[in-house]
């Protein structure tokens, strides 16, 4: 099962920082990586994966490199930067505030209580 | 060239990366290729990792929505070229840019980039070079005052107005007074520079001394520098001249050069006094720096030339150049009308001068030479057929590398871009490229010449005025922009023209390029072999020319001929006889050294030109030569020693100098032309009136020419032991001798230095080099024209091949049809080869006539060649034909390779 749309929205971003926090990326691994490790539920159409980093890049939190892949080709591979940890930060502390809120409001199976 | 592609993608997939690109309104073709190059990536991965075609487009999503998405991201740049549409040019920043880009994408093609920049290089090179030499040898002006006033004065007969003469004494102090035409008139001292030796300082130097007449300098317009120039009184009068060698005044101007080497630029120089072959001159003036006179030798010392009459300064005598300059508005046409009247009044008055008019020839036109001009005009013409070839491929290389840019270009052009800015940026990477081509083509140019000046200093007069000034480079720019406008606006506006939607629909199938291209390429490539052909034929042409002069028999043995001259200073060699004493005992001391053969000496060399051309009387009844026309003219050459056997001129008649008694009476001998001209060649025993006495001719002599094209003149030798009074013959030693002449050169350097320490050796050189530098000029235009030709041939043919092999490769589909249709081998290789001949058969058509056009104006230089030579236009033909075949067989053979199953599969 996929999110909707606004869900994904406000969701993608996050995932995809938080995976290039990780370790840098290109595109093609981000789409399985984001697919795989979120059991399918955050496997974006690629027409959404490219405009996102763009804006990401544009943004600046994160910058793109070219080189060559290990298979030899050139690839695009996109990197954090400073400013978008700071960003990502921010953001996971509001998602964090959001599903406590949500699990004092009993949205979610499990209440999430410090 | 859209970096990244991959040519393996279905086209499912470039559709969609299409659509992608499209409906992102990307603003720069930069942003475009990353775009389309991650995407390309995006999808290899894909296909690598397995997934079938269809689910990866399934889970890319919708094209159009990821394009819209993208150009959001992007939305301050897209509105910030819609903001600056129409007015970019206005912007330092985006010609800036521009600059930027174009030099990017040009990076991105190195080879591409070679090759232009190495064509263009080749085109702009030739032309640069050749122009330098055209520039400073025809085209600027004399570095004379109102250079277009001064004039050379030749005599000239009635009865044959083509024949010019030097001028006579008594002549050139009549013209002198013509002042309704001449405001200035002086006269150099034809025949040979009189070498000087200097002995002020430790060492004599020595110096070469021109005499030259009161007025010469005025004439020329150049004042000295210091002091004064020669009076009327030195050349003129008053009182009878008595041997012209001498001045009437021991005074002497000094060049510049002599001036500040020799004297270390002495204070005082005006006024004191030098010492030239033992006899003191006072130094009257100083030439200024860079003064040349328009012809003669480079002079170190100028004495004035007595003009009195007497002597050498008769009617018989022809040895005086005249410079003169026109008064201000005088017409040269105007002028020789005058001078024709005024010569016909003196000669009524002076019976001597009768038929006798002047002829006023430009200076600038008599020190270049008609020929000479007319070499360097057809020699700069070729180097521009040669540009023609090179832009020809130039402009073949822009197009297809255009049409491989026709998705960049129609991207741009969708992405907002007007058409003058698409032509700007084409013209961008062209004008880099032509700069490029054109530094690259002026250093080789540079280049060019110092190898001209080498190959040819003989052939081209004021050598050391060549260099490369503003207007060489201003050339070189001129040529360089040119091409580029020519050749880079055409494909520029070409392309400017596609309409985006078109291409980026059609995907890679545009680069064959339209039906009108094809056409303008074609025709280019006809264009390009008639500017070969012309080339080559006339090269071949000068080549045939040039071995048929090679063939003119000399009547001479130049091998093993060594020559020189010894100058005996006037001061310590007075009269004839210790001149010729000397001469005997040199003759003796060089004959017996090892290896010498034969030894002479004669006052001029053969195969150097006309000199001394005296005249001598003939007539039984008459011997008091009142019979005006028993007066020929001749050629006079003093001979000493052994001169005949040691040029290897044969004696066909009569004895040898060797073998007469030279103390007897006056002798003379003539070549064959003479004796059968005014004898019937019953010349032995004849007596003549020649060089101021009655000779008897005691022999006939083969002909030797004057020049290297075999030109015969009526010619007397006259023994120099019967003649040393006259003058200080200044003798060319002519040795024949076997092994190494340089070797020997010393041998007699020691031997001249034992019989008198102060003498110099001087211009000692062997007959052939001499004989190698009088043919200077046609080998010159030979090499060159060569030169030329092949580098014509060179690029036509590879404009040719390119031609044909992009044509091949554009028509892969075809002919993979073709072939799955049945067609074989040889009619698939015949298919391509029609269309090479569709290009060779006009483009030779085209060049033979202009061959035939450009022949009557080669005519000029050619030798027992017709310019219609049918030798030399049928090897022509077949070296196009040949040039047709191998730029055609290499894409026939790779034609017939074409897989037609692979072919129709792609599709």
């Amino acid at each position: 099962m996929t999110l909707e749309r606004e869900w994904m929205r406000g969701a993608a971003p996050l995932a995809v920082l938080t995976l290039l926090e990780r370790r840098e990326m290109y595109g093609y691994e981000m789409v399985e990586s984001l697919e795989r490790e979120s059991g399918g539920v955050l496997a974006m159409g690629q027409s959404t994966v490219y405009p996102l980093l763009y804006s990401l890049e544009g943004r600046g939190h994160v910058k793109a490199v070219c080189r060559s892949a290990p298979t030899g080709r050139r690839r695009k591979y996109y990197q954090i930067t400073p400013q978008g940890r700071t960003w990502l930060e921010s953001q996971r502390s509001q998602w964090r505030k959001l599903v406590e809120a949500m699990g004092l409001l009993g949205v979610s199976d499990r209440a999430v209580v410090r | 060239m859209t970096s990244g592609r991959t040519p393996g993608l279905p086209p499912e997939i470039e559709k969609v990366v299409r659509e992608v690109l499209e409906s992102a309104d990307l603003n720069s073709v930069d942003g475009v290729e990353e775009v389309a190059g991650e995407l390309r990536a995006h999808f290899e991965d894909g296909l690598a990792a397995g997934t079938p075609v269809d689910e990866l487009i399934a889970r890319f999503g919708d094209p159009v929505v990821a394009g819209a998405r993208i150009a959001r991201t992007r939305p301050k740049a897209a509105a910030r070229n819609r903001g600056k549409r129409g007015g970019w040019w206005r912007s330092p920043s985006e010609w800036l840019n521009e600059v930027v880009g174009a030099t990017r994408r040009l990076a991105r093609a190195p080879g591409f980039v070679f090759i232009v920049v190495l064509t263009l290089a080749l085109g702009v090179g030739v032309n640069t070079g050749i122009f330098t030499v055209l520039n400073a040898v025809v085209l600027r002006e004399l570095p004379y005052p109102e250079s277009d006033r001064l004039v050379r004065l030749y005599e000239s007969d009635v009865e044959d107005p083509t024949r010019l003469w030097f001028l006579r004494a008594p002549i050139v102090a009549e013209y002198r007074n013509w002042d309704q035409v001449f405001d200035g008139l002086g006269s150099i001292y034809t025949y040979r520079e009189a070498g000087a030796d200097l002995t002020d300082g430790d060492q004599p130097q020595r110096v070469t001394v021109v005499r030259v007449s009161a007025g010469y300098f005025e004439a020329l317009g150049i004042a000295p520098a210091r002091g004064r120039t020669f009076t009327e009184d030195e050349s003129f009068g008053p009182g009878e001249n008595v041997s012209s060698a001498l001045p009437i005044d021991r005074v002497a101007m000094v060049s510049n050069r002599l001036w500040t080497d020799h004297f270390g630029g002495d204070q005082d120089i005006v006024g004191s006094t030098i010492r030239l072959d033992g006899s003191a001159f006072e130094v009257v003036g100083v030439m200024p720096h860079g003064f040349n006179s328009p012809f003669g030798p480079k002079a170190d010392v100028w004495v004035p030339q007595d003009l009195r009459p007497g002597g050498g300064n008769r009617f018989g005598n022809w040895y005086l150049s005249v410079v003169a300059r026109l008064r201000s508005g005088l017409t040269l046409e105007a002028a020789q009308e005058r001078v024709e009247v005024l010569a016909a009044g003196f000669g009524e008055a002076q019976p001597e001068a009768a038929g006798s008019f002047p002829r006023l020839v430009p200076l600038q036109a008599d020190v270049v030479g008609t020929t000479r001009q007319t070499m360097l005009w057809i020699l700069a013409t070729a180097a521009g057929l040669v540009l023609l070839t090179a832009c020809v491929n130039v402009a073949n290389l822009l197009f297809a590398r255009g049409l491989a840019r026709n998705r960049d270009l129609a991207l741009r052009s969708a992405l907002g871009a007007g058409r003058g800015r698409l032509v700007a940026g084409v013209l961008m990477e062209n004008g880099l490229l032509a700069l490029g081509g054109g530094v690259a083509g002026m250093a080789l140019g540079w280049l060019g010449v110092r190898a001209l000046l080498l190959l040819a200093p003989e052939a081209l007069p004021m050598a050391a005025e060549i260099e490369l000034g503003g207007t060489v480079l201003g050339f070189a720019l001129a040529v360089t922009l040119t091409t580029l406008l020519v050749f880079g606006l055409a494909p520029a506006l070409h392309l400017s023209r596609i309409t985006p939607a078109e291409v980026l629909r059609s995907g890679d199938r545009t680069s064959t390029g339209g039906r009108t291209a094809k056409r303008l390429r074609d025709g280019m490539v006809v264009v390009q072999v008639a500017a070969a052909l012309v080339l080559v034929a006339g090269s071949m042409l000068l080549a045939r020319s040039f071995d048929r002069l090679l063939d003119v028999p000399l009547g001479v043995d130049p091998e093993g001929v060594l020559t020189y001259e010894v100058h005996l200073p006037g001061a310590r060699y007075e009269d004839g006889a210790a001149r010729h004493r000397f001469h005997e005992e040199l003759h003796d001391r060089v004959a017996a050294l090892p290896g010498v053969e034969i030894v002479g000496a004669t006052s001029w060399l053969p195969v150097n030109g006309r000199y001394h051309t005296w005249s001598f009387y003939w007539d039984p009844e008459n011997p008091d030569g009142s019979n005006g026309d028993a007066w020929y003219l001749t050629d006079v050459r003093i001979v000493a020693g052994n001169y005949f056997g040691a040029m290897g001129i044969e004696l066909l008649q009569g004895q040898s100098p060797e073998d007469v008694d030279l103390e007897g009476e006056p002798m003379a001998w003539v070549n064959r032309y003479l004796a059968d001209a005014v004898f019937d060649g019953e010349a032995v025993g004849r007596q003549i009136w020649l060089a101021g006495e009655v000779r008897r001719i005691m022999g006939i002599v083969e002909d030797i020419p004057h020049d290297t094209r075999g030109a015969l003149s009526r010619k007397s030798y006259v023994p120099h032991a019967q003649h040393a009074d006259e003058r200080n013959w200044a003798l060319i030693q002519t040795v024949k001798a076997r092994g190494d002449l340089t070797h020997l050169r010393e041998r007699i350097r020691g031997e001249i230095r034992a019989m008198d320490p102060q003498l110099v050796l001087y211009r000692p050189q062997s007959f052939e080099d001499l004989l190698g530098r009088a043919r200077a000029q046609d080998r010159f235009a030979t090499v060159l024209m060569a030169t030329f030709a092949v580098l014509a041939l060179v690029l036509s043919l590879v404009g040719t091949y390119g031609v044909l092999a992009g044509s091949v490769a554009g028509r892969t589909r075809e002919i993979g049809i073709r072939m799955a249709l049945g067609a074989d081998h040889g009619t698939v290789r015949a298919m391509v080869l029609r269309y090479a001949a569709g290009l060779m058969v006009p483009g030779v058509a085209l060049g033979l006539l202009g061959a035939w056009v450009a022949g009557r104006w080669i005519e000029a230089l050619l030798f027992g060649v017709e310019p219609a030579d049918p030798a030399a236009l049928g090897m022509t033909v077949l070296a196009f034909v040949g040039v047709g075949l191998f730029s055609g067989w290499l894409p026939a053979v790779r034609a017939t390779r074409v897989d037609p199953v692979q072919t129709l599969r792609s599709e």
